[in-house]
C-alpha cells in the first residue's frame, strides 16, 4: 500500500466518520477532523474537497445546497446508505490493520 | 411500460446550475470561515486571510482539479446513458424486425443483392482500373505504338528494330526505352515438350520494367549487340519452379530451346511475367540474327519506355510526332502513312475494355441508386404504418431525439444485416461470375478479388440514402400536434407529404430502372449483332489447336510437310471429326502476317498489302467458307506444280474491277518474279476484327496459299466435329503419336502450366471453341504481339 493510498483511504474514512452522525458543510467537516485528531493529521486543508467530491461521485455521500446557521448558502454533505456500509467495513479493517502495525512495532517503540 | 425506451424521460430533470460556480462558492465559503476562525484566535484580518489560503493549499489549483473531476463524471454519466439507450434501441430494433418479417426480408434481400452485385462489379473495376500494375512505378510506363493510317483508320503495327533505335536515340521525354518481341520457343529435353512464351528484349528492358533477377544476371551489352553470338536466356520464377524444381544449379546450365542449347543466366522474381504478363523466357535481341535486326519494314516489336521526370504523355507525343514526320521524309517508302502514338501502360493493357468497365461501373451505380430508393421507400411506407406508435410515444413523453435515434438504430441494424448478407452475395458472385469472363476481355494482370473499399462504398451509399430517408417521417411526426392527432386516431398523419415523397421515390426508381433497361438492351443488341455478324466463315463446332515446329529440327519444307501430312491424317481419323485442316493461322486467333503482292506487269508501284495464309485443301470446307468462282485447292497444288492462290471477292473487285479475277497472275516480288495464278475466289471473310467493315478489310485483303507449296512452321489445326467437341481432347496424344522421333520437339501451345492446378486435362484450355474467340472484340490497344513468325515478317519489308 503506497503512502498516498494510505492517506486517501484514511481521509475517506475520517470524512465518512465525521459525517456519519449529521450532515455538515465542507468547513465544518475540516474543522471537526482537525479538532478530533488534535492536529496530528494536519495536511493541506484543500485536499478535503477532492475527497468529498470523489465520495459523492462514488455514491457514498450525498450533497445538497442549504443554509448555514448564519444564513449562508453552503453545500451540505450527508452519508448515504452505501456510505454507512462502506464506513463500517473500512473502519473494521482499519482497526485491524492499525492494531497489527502497533503489535509489530511493540510497546518499546512507543 | 418499462419496455419502452423513453423511460428516462420521466426522470425529474436535475436543474443543474453551472457546476463551476458551485465549486467556487464552496471553496470561497471555506476560506472565509477559516479566516474568521483564525481572526478569532487574534490574528489580523489580512494575515488571517493569507494564512487560510496557505493552509488550504492553492485554491485555484484545487478548484481546477474539482472542475476536472466534475467534467469527467459528467462524460461518464452521458456515456452510460447513451450505451443504455443504444442497448434498448438495438433490442427494440430486433424486436421490430421480428414483428414484421416480410418487410425485413425484402429490405435485407434488396440490400444484399444491390450490395453484392455492386461490390462484385466494383471489385472487378477496381482490379482493372485502379490497382497497381505488376510493374515497378507503373505510372510512368508507356507503350509507343507505331501505326499506319489506312483510309483514316488507325491500324497499329509493331515497330522494327531500326525504327525503335530511331525513336530511342532521339527521344528525350521517354528514357529508358526498350523493344520487346513476343515469340514462342519450344523447350525440349528432359520432360515433356513445352511451348514457352518468350520475349526478345533490347538492352534497357529490365531497367524500364524495374525488375532485377533474384538469381544470376540479366544480359551483357555484347549479348544484345552481337548477332547470334551468344545463346543466353533469363527464365521466369514460374518456369524455374515448374521445370527445374527451384534448383539453384540451373544457373549456367544449358537447356534445349528450339533444338539448340541456350544457357540460363538469370531467374526473375515471383510474379514477374514481362510485358506479356505470362512470359517464361527472355532472350537478348542479338539472338535474332542480323537480318531481323536491320530490316526496317520487319515490324513485330512492342516498344515500351518510361517517361522522364517532368515529361507527360502529351510532351512525349509531341516529340514522337516530330520523329515520325522526320522518318517519313527519310524513308518515304517504309514510312509511308506511318505514325506513332504514346499510351500509358494501363490504357495500353485495357484498350477499349477500359470504356466498357466505366459503363459497367455506371450501370452498377444506377443499380445502387435504385436499391437505395427502394430501401428508402420501404422505410417510408413502414414509418407511415408506425405513425400511431410514434404519436403515442410522443404523447407519453418521449423526447424527439430518442425517437429519431430509435429509428436511426433500426436503419443501422437493417444495414448491418443486409451488409453481411451482401458480402456473402458478393463473394459468391465473384466466385461464380469471374470464371465466366471470356479469356482476353480483361488484361492478364486483373485478378478480381473482393475489394473492401468497393464494399464499404456501396454500403455507405445505401445506408446514407436509406437511413436518412427513414429519418424524414420521424422528424415530421415529431412536429405533430399530438393532441389533435390522437383525437383523429392518428389515421392520416402527415399523409400528404409522405405520399408525395413516396411518389418521388417511385418515379425515380422507375426512371432509373428504365435507363438501366435501355442500356442493357443496347448492350445485348450490339452483342447479338456481333454474334450475328456474317464473318464469311462458320466456326460453330470447330476446335482449334496451335502447334509450332522448332526451326532446328524442321529446317526444310520437306520435314514440315512430312509432319503436316501425319498431323492431318491423325486428326482426320479421330472419332467424331468430320474434317480436319491445317493452316498457318485461323480467323480471330491472331498470329497472322502481312506482306505485299504485285499485279502482273505493273511493278512495285502497284503493290497491295495483304494478309497471307497457308492452308490445306480441306480448310475452306472445315471453316465453312464459300467458293464464289473458280476452284479450291486440290491434291495437285503441291511443290513443283505452278503456284496458285485463292483471293476474296473484295480483293477481286478492288484489284480487277469489272474483270474476271480467276486465271489472272500476280507476282510475289516487286521485280515481277515468283508468279502465282489466281485459281479461285471465295466469299469475303472477316479474319481479324468483327467491327471492321469489309471495305477496310479489303485494303489489306486475305490471300490463301496452298500449304503444300508454301508451308509454315506455325500450324493451326482446325477440326470440325460432329456432336461432342471434347472427343478430340488430347492433341498431345495426336502429336506424340507421330512417333518417338517426331513427337519430341514439337511445342504444343496449350498453356499447360495454368491447367494442372485446376485439375483439368492440360490441353483443355487451348482446345476451346473457336466461337469463344469470336465473341472477344479485337482490341487495338492490346495488340502487342501480333504474329510471331519472323520469316513471314521479313517479307513485309520488300
Amino acid at each position: 500500500m503506497s503512502g498516498s493510498d494510505l492517506f486517501t483511504g484514511t481521509l475517506d474514512i475520517l470524512i465518512l466518520r465525521t459525517l456519519a452522525p449529521t450532515p455538515l458543510h465542507g468547513y465544518a467537516i475540516g474543522r471537526a477532523i482537525r479538532d478530533g485528531s488534535e492536529g496530528v493529521l494536519s495536511v493541506e486543508e484543500g485536499a478535503l474537497y477532492p475527497a468529498l467530491h470523489r465520495l459523492e461521485a462514488r455514491g457514498l455521500l450525498e450533497a445538497e445546497w442549504g443554509k448555514t446557521d448564519t444564513g449562508r448558502r453552503a453545500k451540505f454533505y450527508q452519508v448515504t446508505k452505501d456510505g454507512h456500509e462502506h464506513l463500517g467495513r473500512e473502519a473494521a479493517r482499519w482497526v485491524e490493520f492499525s492494531g497489527a502495525v502497533a503489535a509489530i512495532l511493540g510497546p518499546d517503540e512507543r | 411500460m418499462s419496455r419502452w425506451p423513453f423511460r428516462r424521460s420521466f426522470r425529474p430533470g436535475q436543474v443543474r446550475a453551472n457546476p463551476g460556480d458551485d465549486i467556487h462558492e464552496e471553496i470561497a465559503l471555506y476560506l472565509e470561515l477559516r479566516a474568521k476562525e483564525l481572526e478569532d484566535e487574534g490574528i489580523s484580518p489580512e494575515e488571517a486571510r493569507r494564512l487560510a489560503e496557505e493552509r488550504f493549499g492553492d485554491p485555484g489549483k484545487i478548484e481546477r482539479k474539482l472542475r476536472q473531476q466534475a467534467r469527467r463524471r459528467q462524460v461518464q454519466e452521458e456515456m452510460t446513458m447513451t450505451m443504455g439507450g443504444l442497448k434498448q434501441d438495438l433490442a427494440y430494433a430486433f424486436r421490430t424486425m421480428r414483428r414484421s418479417p416480410g418487410f425485413t426480408l425484402v429490405a435485407v434481400a434488396t440490400l444484399a443483392f444491390a450490395l453484392g452485385g455492386n461490390t462484385a462489379i466494383f471489385s472487378v473495376v477496381d482490379a482493372a482500373l485502379l490497382r497497381a500494375l505488376p510493374f515497378q512505378q507503373s505510372e510512368g510506363l508507356v507503350f509507343l505504338n507505331g501505326y499506319h493510317l489506312v483510309d483514316g483508320e488507325i491500324s497499329i503495327r509493331g515497330a522494327s528494330f531500326p525504327e525503335f533505335r530511331d525513336w530511342r536515340d532521339r527521344s528525350r521525354a521517354v528514357s529508358p526505352m526498350a523493344a520487346v518481341g513476343g515469340m514462342s520457343f519450344a523447350l525440349t529435353g528432359d520432360g515433356e515438350a513445352e511451348q514457352l512464351a518468350t520475349e526478345v528484349v533490347t538492352g534497357a528492358y529490365f531497367e524500364v520494367v524495374g525488375y532485377s533477377p533474384v538469381r544470376g544476371r540479366t544480359f551483357l551489352p555484347e549479348e544484345h549487340d552481337e548477332p547470334e553470338a551468344h545463346r543466353v536466356g533469363v527464365i521466369s520464377h514460374g518456369l524455374w519452379e515448374r521445370r527445374f524444381g527451384l534448383d539453384p544449379a540451373v544457373l549456367g546450365r544449358d537447356i534445349v530451346i528450339d533444338d539448340r542449347p541456350l544457357t540460363i543466366v538469370g531467374i526473375m522474381p515471383v510474379g514477374f511475367g514481362g510485358t506479356n504478363l505470362n512470359t517464361d523466357l527472355w532472350v537478348p535481341e542479338g539472338l535474332m540474327g542480323a537480318n531481323a535486326l536491320e530490316q526496317r519494314g520487319s515490324r513485330f516489336l512492342t516498344v515500351i519506355g518510361r517517361l522522364t521526370a517532368g515529361s507527360s504523355v502529351a510532351t512525349a507525343q509531341g516529340e514522337l510526332d516530330v520523329i515520325a514526320r522526320d522518318l517519313q521524309e527519310a524513308f518515304p517508302r517504309e514510312h509511308e502513312d506511318r505514325f506513332a502514338q504514346i499510351v500509358s501502360f494501363r490504357d495500353g493493357y485495357l484498350g477499349t475494355t477500359g470504356g466498357l468497365l466505366w459503363i459497367l461501373m455506371g450501370a452498377g451505380g444506377v443499380l445502387l441508386l435504385i436499391a437505395s430508393a427502394n430501401v428508402a421507400n420501404l422505410l417510408l411506407v413502414r414509418s407511415h404504418g408506425r405513425t400511431r406508435e410514434i404519436v403515442l410515444r410522443r404523447a407519453l413523453g418521449a423526447e424527439k431525439g430518442r425517437i429519431v435515434s430509435q429509428l436511426l438504430t433500426e436503419s443501422f441494424v437493417l444495414a448491418v444485416v443486409g451488409g453481411v448478407a451482401g458480402l456473402g452475395v458478393a463473394a459468391w458472385a465473384l466466385l461464380v461470375l469471374a470464371p465466366m469472363i471470356p479469356a482476353g476481355v480483361l488484361p492478364g494482370y486483373v485478378e478480381p478479388r473482393l475489394s473492401a473499399s468497393a464494399f464499404a462504398f456501396s454500403l455507405a451509399v445505401l445506408t446514407m440514402v436509406g437511413g436518412l430517408t427513414g429519418l424524414v417521417p420521424a422528424v415530421a411526426s415529431t412536429r405533430l400536434d399530438i393532441a389533435t392527432r390522437l383525437r383523429e386516431g392518428a389515421k392520416a398523419v402527415g399523409g400528404g407529404r409522405r405520399l408525395r415523397a413516396q411518389h418521388v421515390f417511385v418515379v425515380a426508381q422507375v426512371a432509373l430502372a428504365l435507363v438501366l433497361m435501355v442500356g442493357a438492351g443496347l448492350l445485348t443488341r450490339s452483342f447479338r449483332a456481333q454474334l450475328s455478324v456474317d464473318t464469311g466463315s462458320e466456326i460453330e463446332g470447330v476446335q482449334a489447336l496451335r502447334v509450332r515446329l522448332p526451326g532446328g529440327r524442321y529446317d526444310s519444307n520437306e520435314t514440315i510437310w512430312a509432319f503436316a501430312t501425319e498431323l492431318e491424317r491423325k486428326f482426320s481419323s479421330l472419332p467424331g471429326v468430320s474434317s480436319a485442316a491445317l493452316a498457318s493461322d485461323l480467323p480471330f486467333r491472331g498470329g497472322f502476317s502481312a506482306s505485299y503482292i504485285f499485279r502482273e506487269g505493273e511493278g512495285e508501284d502497284a503493290r497491295i498489302r495483304y494478309h497471307r495464309h497457308s492452308v490445306t485443301g480441306d480448310y475452306f470446307a472445315t471453316l465453312g467458307m464459300k467458293l464464289a468462282e473458280g476452284r479450291l485447292f486440290n491434291a495437285d497444288d503441291i511443290d513443283g506444280a505452278p503456284g496458285v492462290i485463292i483471293i476474296t471477292s473484295a480483293m477481286a473487285a478492288r484489284v480487277y474491277p469489272g474483270e474476271r479475277a480467276v486465271g489472272k497472275r500476280m507476282a510475289l516480288r516487286p521485280d515481277g518474279t515468283n508468279e502465282v495464278e489466281i485459281v479461285g475466289v471465295v466469299e469475303d471473310v472477316l479474319y481479324r476484327n468483327l467491327t471492321t467493315s469489309l471495305m477496310v478489310e479489303a485494303n489489306s485483303p486475305d490471300v490463301f496459299f496452298s500449304f503444300w507449296q508454301i508451308p509454315s512452321r506455325n500450324v493451326e489445326v482446325a477440326v470440325l466435329t460432329t456432336g461432342d467437341p471434347s472427343v478430340c481432347c488430347d492433341p498431345r496424344a495426336a502429336c506424340h503419336a507421330k512417333g518417338s522421333g517426331g513427337g519430341v520437339g514439337i511445342g504444343v501451345d496449350s498453356g499447360s502450366h495454368r491447367c494442372p492446378s485446376k485439375g483439368k486435362p492440360a490441353c483443355d484450355s487451348e482446345i476451346r471453341s473457336a466461337r469463344e474467340r469470336v465473341q472477344v472484340p479485337f482490341r487495338s490497344g492490346h495488340v502487342l504481339h501480333r504474329g510471331a513468325d519472323p520469316d513471314h515478317r521479313a517479307a513485309e519489308g520488300l
